[in-house]
């Protein structure tokens, strides 16, 4: 403990490329920006020689990761949509993404048609899902099966994580969804079935905790492995004998049940294989959450990087904020609430604030990219073999409008993705179109998803 | 305290009886014993169909008519004659919407023609009794589902009441997603990230609770919150002491202990506050056992190691300990300022902590572990049984069949037993006794019948037939209402035994679960979602607007809201009293912060108040008028909004899909919320609803956004004046308790509903309008005492029947 705390307030430098094998990396070679005071006592002691995994991917020169990040409540177009169809120069809400924008491609005029009537609610489901909510507050709520968790089923097979879901709001709040909408709408971007929300995590150490265990030697980790292996198949007895009670009328959600049984049981086995290679050392977990918004979301973006890098997961979707949040800004100059800022009317402060708050998003993005292109693995860096879509399921917030979505695309040099660009579609084209060109980038070849009606081929180089 | 004298109301036909009929027709479903209620109704002082069918033909059909039809309510076939025919089963949907915009006076708009008043009556008569007299011919109870998975708080609950430990569920479970108000509807899935942490929690906690030996040292830190002012005297920390925290903490084993702290430091890493030498003490228990003294940092560079020392090896037993950490008071003397200080005091640019601060609190251990020792879990675990010549096995067993009936809340047949005993073998042989016991603990944990409720149908029925709960599962629809938690052996005593429907048991267990401690979950878990309590963790209010608002405030309005509540529940007055009360209870930061003069210290009491204070009922309080406005101002529309939806009962329709544009809004900074709001209503997209929104708020724009009382906002006459959605104008807060007051069915009838949806994991629907009102009418012959709310609900026919099959088909 006292030596945790004699870390506390180092400012850790970035910038030099890991090299060869991975081995237990420093916090200070990777995590940080240069002069940001840190103090984290998760990056400590944090990172395993995360090797075996690692090395293991089928294919480490291929594209083999997606993420996905939202940004709640759309954007102001004025200070976010490039003059041209390059990023020479950039209006303010994209300007820190200067460092890494030649992997970025912003695109303009994609639709979630699905998403309408327009609400806040529907932005965000329909993001990942492009499907059409069903508008219910009771347990029969329905969507569609989200990208992420489409891919999961495919590029996560493999990894002890199908996919990783965060977000940043801790506190449960009542009475704040949209009327009409259950709160699952609202909350959950990932959804492996159209009945099926996952939750989400917003606290470091949880997520720390899934991640890698909660430590210990080898012996300890295979001891601890086997109990929850030996607590699970308790379950799926117990469960047979309840559904055998039950009879017919609630099979299907007991099926889901089991699915969920056999997911767990897959990601203990996965766990069991890896735990002599994968060496931990007695790991510091995150005490608590950071108290500013700025460094909580800097610690969930290196928890991501931390997951692919140990090829834990190679699928996130990752939660900004929620929709008609209410959260205020002040550290960037904007102490009104998000929602009702958003709700502009034309205002130019209000606008202006808005491009302020976007910015503020973005640069997390982009520092985390910073940090993805400056971690060497096999055959390229983390950005390279990994594809993020950046964006929002609303446009113009001022009227819940769901047209010319506020979109980025980021990395992917594996898999020739053409960035410094501005990609701009004169007619409305589904989100969908990116989120079918995405997965079959990936290796998830799909014929069409939700409302697509075509690819974004231009995003990549012609094969 | 405020009494109210039952008011007059116009709707109670069957006043008196109506909770006996319910009860005999418990008493002898599957006999049709619904015509019963028939006959409690005098029909023949009714208005007649033709009456009512010209009511609404007079005031409704000319807008509701239709393609066309406002709302797209079309009330062009409408037939009260479907009421007559009373073999009939018809769709109630529109009568019930009818009723509820009658009694709210909502339509005819007041700018229509309106009927008169005795008009209003006959017709809400009417309409009541015709409704009530087809819901107890055709019963519907809804559906409430077969399978329902236990949410965050009530895993926690039922943890502390199998186990006898408290332990904070929050650190493995995830948040529940919330419907209609409340976190317990949509609990049907359990993804493999839930299923996965109800494994890590099973096993924590069955560690915890029969303090078996960790691998290592484990740790915890408490941070305190960072805009928690600690400048003054903390509850339950000794006289005399000012500031820290009291952290409850369950210790597995005896043992030593490392308890370390950190001082608050600010954003340039110095710590605050610290300009001479202080000291610290360290309480377990609230005995003193350790004090440190701190220097006072004689220039910069000793900013960061200066609090490095504050760590103590403390020997702690096994159970579950209060620590405290506090600084003693070093003098009285008032400290000079130059200017008022603010309330609050935690930032360095706002308003500078004058004194140290605790930033967290950190517990590893144990080191040279003792044992489990003699704790409360222990002692539940293994109950009074005497083991004496048993065998490990039948100890095990005898031990393992009591957890197991109360974890899974039902009888336990020897199937049951399979799984912990096979657990307990495994591990016993292995390792012990205990072990043993701790592995089949963790199973009984996991296991789907202690995560799940499941309710039966009854043995051998048909799919889609009305018919009673069985007891069993009766009991715990009881206590996950009254404790959300478990029922306890005396109620599963009852239901095991086919005692739990005879006449008075279930009036008794309800008297004996509300005066149990268990019921604070009423406040803590239904209250605090209800009135959005719950919001207030994540209120920031502006810190340059408001500088005097710290967590301190926060908790403090929590308080205030909750003990109020806590006097109805516990003291079972009439609900109203939380509209309208003499008194509320206060502590000195929320005395000051409402200007309330002679409250000195850091205890809540009750206070009477003089009307000059503006405080009193739930309206006036700092927790509900800040978490219905945003972080820089008040929202008229927010509050009106919370108003409509928690207090009257009808919410607005959800707003239009696709905002409408505003047109030209460059002026709009320069106007006062209410013009602003005009602007708004002057659409008639938006004045449809906001019209009924916006004048409830204004009626409570004297409070700020903090709560406290204003004549002035920036400098202008603050104009409270509003309406209620019937038309009935209002000037100000006083106004609106008295004209909410004379109709006191429209509160308790919301009330109702949200207590039904909490208790029955459902959204209310127009079938249930009967059962609400019946509820309803109860309680207003019982000067709506909380008890009778409660009682009528649990009498009622949606808490007391199923329908049979599939849920989510009707019947």
């Amino acid at each position: 403990m006292s030596d945790r705390s004699n870390q506390r307030g180092r400012c850790l430098n970035s910038g030099h490329r890991l090299n060869g094998t991975p081995r237990a990396l420093s916090r200070r070679t990777l995590l940080r920006g240069a002069g940001a005071a840190l103090s984290l006592p998760l990056l400590d002691a944090m990172l395993p020689a995360m090797t075996a995994t690692a090395n293991t991917a089928a294919n480490p020169t291929k594209l083999r990761r997606l993420g996905y990040v939202y940004m709640p409540m759309g954007f102001n177009p004025k200070e976010w949509i490039p003059a041209n169809d390059t990023l020479d120069t950039v209006p303010s809400s994209l300007s820190s993404l200067e460092q890494v924008k030649q992997q970025v491609t912003v695109i303009t005029g994609l639709d979630l048609q699905n998403a309408y009537p327009g609400s806040h609610a529907t932005s965000n489901a329909a993001f990942l899902s492009a499907a059409r909510a069903k508008r219910t507050e009771s347990s029969d709520y329905f969507l569609g099966t989200t990208v992420d968790q489409i891919a999961a089923r495919k590029i996560g097979l493999h990894t002890q994580l199908p996919s990783l879901e965060l977000s940043m709001d801790l506190l449960t709040t009542v009475g704040q969804c949209d009327n009409g909408y259950a709160c699952v709408y609202q909350n959950n971007l990932a959804w492996s079935s159209p009945t099926t929300p996952l939750p989400s995590e917003a606290h470091p150490r949880i997520v720390f905790e899934s991640l890698f265990g909660e430590g210990g030697s080898i012996a300890d980790r295979r001891q601890a492995i086997e109990r929850r292996a030996s607590l699970l198949d308790s379950v799926t007895q117990e469960m047979k004998r309840l559904a055998k009670d039950l009879g017919a009328n609630d099979r299907n959600r007991l099926n889901e049940y089991f699915e969920s049984i056999r997911e767990v049981e897959r990601r203990i086995q996965l766990a069991e294989a890896n735990v002599d290679e994968n060496p931990l050392p007695d790991l510091d977990r995150p005490v608590g959450v950071p108290a500013s918004y700025a460094e909580h979301a800097q610690l969930m973006f290196d928890l991501q990087l931390l997951a692919f890098q140990g090829d834990i997961t190679r699928v996130v979707s990752f939660q900004l904020a929620r929709e008609a949040s209410t959260r205020t800004y002040p550290e960037i100059g904007v102490p009104e609430p998000h929602h009702p800022t958003t709700h502009h009317g034309g205002n130019p402060e209000k606008m202006a604030k808005i491009a302020k708050i976007n910015q503020f998003h973005v640069s997390l993005f982009a520092e985390f990219l910073a940090k993805m292109a400056a971690t060497e693995e096999a055959g390229g860096t983390l950005l390279d073999h990994s594809l993020y879509l950046y964006g929002s399921g609303m446009g113009d917030p001022d009227a819940h409008d769901h047209t010319n979505l506020p979109i980025l695309v980021a990395g992917g040099a594996a898999g020739k993705m053409r960035g410094g660009r501005h990609l701009v579609f004169d007619k409305p084209t589904p989100l969908a179109n990116l989120h079918l060109t995405l997965l079959n980038k990936v290796g998830v070849p799909l014929d069409s998803f939700a409302d697509s009606d075509g690819e974004v081929q231009e995003l990549f180089e012609a094969v | 305290m405020t009494t109210f004298a039952p008011p007059s109301h116009r709707i109670v036909r069957t006043t008196g009886i109506a909770l006996g009929v319910i009860r005999i027709a418990i008493g002898l479903i599957g006999i049709s014993a619904v015509g019963l209620v028939a006959a409690a109704a005098d029909s023949t002082k009714l208005m007649s169909t033709t009456e009512l069918n010209s009511f609404v033909n007079q005031y409704c059909v000319d807008c509701h008519r239709g393609d066309q039809a406002e709302a797209s309510f079309d009330l062009a076939a409408f037939d009260a004659s479907l009421a007559d025919a009373a073999a009939q089963r018809w769709d109630t949907a529109h009568w019930e919407l009818i009723l509820k915009r009658l009694v709210s006076r909502q339509m005819p708009p007041v700018d229509a023609d309106r009927p008169s008043e005795g008009e209003y009556d006959r017709a809400i008569e009417y309409l009541s009794w015709a409704l009530d007299e087809n819901s107890t011919r055709f019963p519907d109870p809804g559906n409430v589902e077969t399978i329902r998975r236990l949410t965050r708080a009530e895993y926690q609950n039922s943890i502390r009441d199998l186990l006898h430990v408290d332990v904070d569920v929050t650190a493995w479970l995830p948040a529940d997603e919330s419907s209609h108000g409340f976190d317990n509807i949509t609990v049907g899935t359990l993804s493999p990230t839930l299923l996965n942490r109800y494994i890590t929690a099973a096993e924590n906690i069955s560690r915890i609770a029969m303090g078996g030996r960790q691998r290592s040292p484990g740790g915890t830190t408490i941070r305190i919150p960072a805009d928690r002012t600690q400048e003054k005297h903390v509850e339950g920390l000794p006289l005399g002491t000012r500031g820290g925290a009291v952290v409850h903490e369950h210790f597995a084993q005896t043992g030593e202990y490392d308890l370390q702290l950190r001082l608050a430091r600010d954003r340039d890493e110095k710590v605050e506050g610290l300009h001479e030498p202080t000291t610290i003490d360290v309480l377990v228990d609230r005995k003193r056992v350790h004090r440190f003294s701190v220097k006072a940092p004689r220039n910069e560079a000793e900013h960061s190691g200066i609090d490095s020392h504050l760590i103590v090896r403390l020997p702690i037993s096994a159970g579950p300990h209060e620590i405290g950490v506090t600084f003693p008071n070093e003098s009285s003397s008032l400290l000079e300022q130059r200017r008022q200080p603010f309330d609050a005091a935690y930032n360095r640019h706002r308003h500078p902590r004058r004194t140290p601060a605790v930033f967290e609190v950190s517990i590893a251990g144990p080191f040279d572990p003792q044992g489990p020792g003699e704790t409360p879990s222990r002692r539940a675990i293994f109950g009074d049984d005497d083991f004496d010549g048993v065998d490990e096995t039948e100890a095990a067993r005898r031990i393992l069949r009591r957890l197991a009936r109360l974890a899974y809340r039902r009888p336990i047949d020897d199937a049951d037993l399979l799984t912990p005993m096979k657990f307990f073998a495994a591990s016993s042989e292995a390792e012990g006794l205990e072990a043993g016991i701790e592995a089949a603990l963790a199973s009984i944990l996991v296991n789907p019948n202690f995560l799940l409720r499941i309710e039966r149908d009854a043995e051998g029925i048909k799919p889609g037939k009305v018919h009673a709960v069985g007891e069993i599962d009766l009991a715990s629809r009881l206590s996950y209402f009254l404790w959300s938690s478990q029922p306890d052996a005396v109620l599963l005593d009852l239901a095991e035994a086919g005692k739990l429907r005879m006449p008075g048991v279930l009036e008794d267990q309800v008297r004996r679960m509300l005066e149990d401690e268990r019921s604070q979950s009423l406040v803590t878990n239904f209250a605090a979602q209800w009135l959005y309590l719950r919001n207030l963790d994540s209120v920031t209010p502006d810190l340059r607007l408001f500088p005097d608002f710290d967590d301190n405030l926060r908790q403090a309005f929590r308080r205030e809201t909750e003990l109020l509540f806590g006097e109805v529940m516990r003291n079972d007055l009439s609900v109203l009293t939380l509209l309208q009360c003499d008194h509320t209870y206060l502590n000195d930061r929320l005395a000051t912060h409402y200007e309330i003069p002679h409250v000195q210290g850091s205890h809540f009491r009750r206070v009477a108040l003089d009307p000059s204070t503006h405080r009193g009922g739930i309206l006036r309080h700092g927790s509900i008028l800040t978490v219905t406005s945003y972080a820089t101002r008040t929202s008229p529309t927010i509050r009106g909004n919370w108003i409509l939806h928690n207090v009257l009962g009808t919410p607005p329709p959800p707003p239009p899909p696709n905002v409408p544009a505003l047109g030209d809004k460059a002026d709009f900074e320069k106007m006062t919320v209410r013009e602003r709001l005009a602007v708004h209503r002057s659409n008639p997209a938006c004045a449809s609803c906001h019209d009924l929104i916006d004048p409830v708020g204004f009626a409570l724009d004297n409070f700020d956004a903090l709560g406290r009382w204003r004549e002035l906002d920036d400098g202008l006459a603050i104009d409270v004046s509003g309406n209620l959605p019937d038309g009935q104008p209002l000037a100000g807060v006083d106004d609106l308790e008295s004209s909410l007051l004379k109709r006191p069915e429209m509160f308790v009838g919301t009330m109702v509903e949200k207590l039904m949806t909490f208790a029955l994991g459902r959204g209310m629907t127009p079938a249930d309008g009967p059962a609400i009102r019946r509820v309803v009418r109860h309680a207003a012959t019982n000067e709506y005492r909380f008890s009778s709310l409660i009682n009528a609900i649990v009498m009622s026919e949606p808490f007391q029947m199923r329908v049979s099959g599939n849920p989510g088909s009707s019947p």
